[in-house]
Formats: C-alpha cells, sequence, structure tokens
C-alpha cells in the first residue's frame, strides 16, 4: 500500500485525504516512538508530527519509492522526540536512538470482523465504564477528561476507573471472540 | 503509589487530548511526568491498542489522534 496516492490532494489542501493517509500513517508513525516511549510523551511528538506533515505536504518530492510522506513523518518524529530528549535532560541520546530509522509499513484498513466484534462487546459493557468510553471517542481528544468527567456527574479519578473498566472488559470481550488484541496494533 | 491510582495517570495519558502553548505548541500530558519508566512503557502500549480499537470504531477509521489533528488543522488559518 502506497499512501503517497493521497499526497497531491493533501497538497492541494483536502483535509479528507489527509484523513486517508492518517488512517495508514497514524500507527508506523506511532510505533517508530517506542524506543523514546520512556522519556518523552509520545502523544504529543506523534500529533505534532502529523500536523507538520500537513503544513509541509505541497514540499514533499516523491523520491521513486512509495510512502515519501510516510518515511518523512518517521524523520520528523524522531527528530523532534530527540529535541524533547535533550531539552528535558533527563537521559543521554544514544547513537542508537539517532540511527534507528525504521521503514514504516501502512496500517492495513480495521478488520470488519473485528469491527462487528467490537460493536458486540460495546453493547456488552455496564453503564458507566460504556459511558466513559463513548465519551473519550464522540469527543476525539477535543476535550479534558476533566470537562468529560464532569458532563458525566463522575469525579475524574471516577471517570478514568471507569474508562480503565471498560478498556479491560473491551479486551477480555474481544479475546473471547478470537480477536488478538496483542496484536490490533 | 497505589496500583489503582497508576492504572489511573496510565488512563489519563492514553486520551488524545493534549493542551496546547500560547504559540500553538503541543504539551506533554502531566500525568505522564507522574509516572516511572514502567507506566510510561504501558501507557505507550495501551495507547496504541486503543487507537486500532478506535479506528475500528470509526466509520472513517480514524482513531481519536487523527480526530484531534484534523480538528486542529481545521480550525487553524489556512497554510
Amino acid at each position: 500500500m502506497d499512501l503517497d496516492v493521497h499526497l497531491a490532494a493533501i497538497a492541494a489542501g483536502d483535509a479528507g485525504a489527509f484523513g486517508r493517509w492518517l488512517a495508514g500513517a497514524e500507527r508506523p508513525v506511532r510505533e517508530s516512538l517506542r524506543p523514546f516511549a520512556v522519556h518523552v510523551d509520545c502523544e504529543a511528538v506523534l500529533q505534532e508530527t502529523l500536523l507538520r506533515i500537513w503544513q509541509v505536504a505541497p514540499r514533499i518530492e516523491n523520491d521513486g519509492k512509495p510512502n515519501s510522506a510516510l518515511r518523512l513523518a518517521v524523520r520528523i518524529a524522531r527528530n523532534l522526540a530527540i529535541s524533547e530528549l535533550r531539552r528535558v535532560r533527563t537521559v543521554g541520546v544514544s547513537q542508537e536512538m539517532i540511527d534507528s530509522v525504521p521503514e514504516p509499513s501502512p496500517a492495513e484498513p480495521p478488520d470488519p470482523i473485528l469491527r462487528r466484534a467490537l460493536e458486540q462487546c460495546r453493547r456488552a459493557l455496564p453503564l458507566k465504564p460504556a459511558q466513559a468510553l463513548a465519551a473519550r471517542l464522540e469527543s476525539g481528544g477535543a476535550e479534558r477528561d476533566e470537562t468529560l468527567a464532569e458532563r458525566l456527574g463522575m469525579r475524574v479519578n471516577t471517570f478514568l476507573q471507569n474508562f480503565t473498566r471498560a478498556r479491560k472488559m473491551l479486551a477480555n470481550c474481544l479475546r473471547d471472540k478470537g480477536v488478538a488484541v496483542e496484536e490490533l496494533a | 503509589m497505589t496500583p489503582q491510582e497508576r492504572d489511573e495517570l496510565i488512563a489519563a495519558v492514553t486520551t488524545a487530548h493534549r493542551e496546547r502553548g500560547p504559540h500553538g505548541e503541543i504539551h506533554g500530558h502531566r500525568a505522564f511526568h507522574d509516572l516511572d519508566d514502567q507506566g510510561r512503557a504501558a501507557a505507550f502500549e495501551q495507547t496504541l491498542r486503543l487507537r486500532a480499537i478506535e479506528a475500528a470504531a470509526d466509520p472513517g477509521s480514524l482513531s481519536t489522534t487523527a480526530r484531534a489533528v484534523l480538528a486542529r488543522l481545521r480550525g487553524a488559518s489556512p497554510r
């Protein structure tokens, strides 16, 4: 799969095309940050990286190999992570961190069987965990947990406990349905 | 820190919501700094799986991270 099929539209400002690129690119870029996971908040690095790809898309040149934008994203993410490491100075930057640039592969679209299993498992959740999970999903990262908790009439630690219950129950339910949860990512 | 408090911090870090600074820079989550290395690694792996589940739950196969990024660029000035 070559995500560069979306590149011309992204460069022209098509946010929908960028969404389709994101659907395949997010996972490999996030996975490329694993060596930094105990030192920097990879979610923040990842979001900054993805926004930068949108900004520089009109200037990305195809080098004749597939997934040029994805490979650039992996390099940007690694460089941002190294910059953050140096800024906080909690740990030295090893040569391995500097050298390791994995060859990324785009994520496959979600399996329809997983989608069906997930719907069934969500319906089986108790009310409060289901509410916490739904609040996170519906918010789409736009609101703080404090805001979501308040809307549900929960204290934030209760909200987080319910979210954790939902995550664990979903994982167990999916396993019971034959979904290899550990391999989802 | 009790195991429950640790689980709450990990759950907090798994959100796609991140605060932004005055110049638009994305800040790390406060709870990330309260976790030890094992907790941070657990948060990373849980986030990876959660995003796959979120993408499967979304008609456009978008995780909450992707939706947060799209919302930010739609709200930003044109490039």
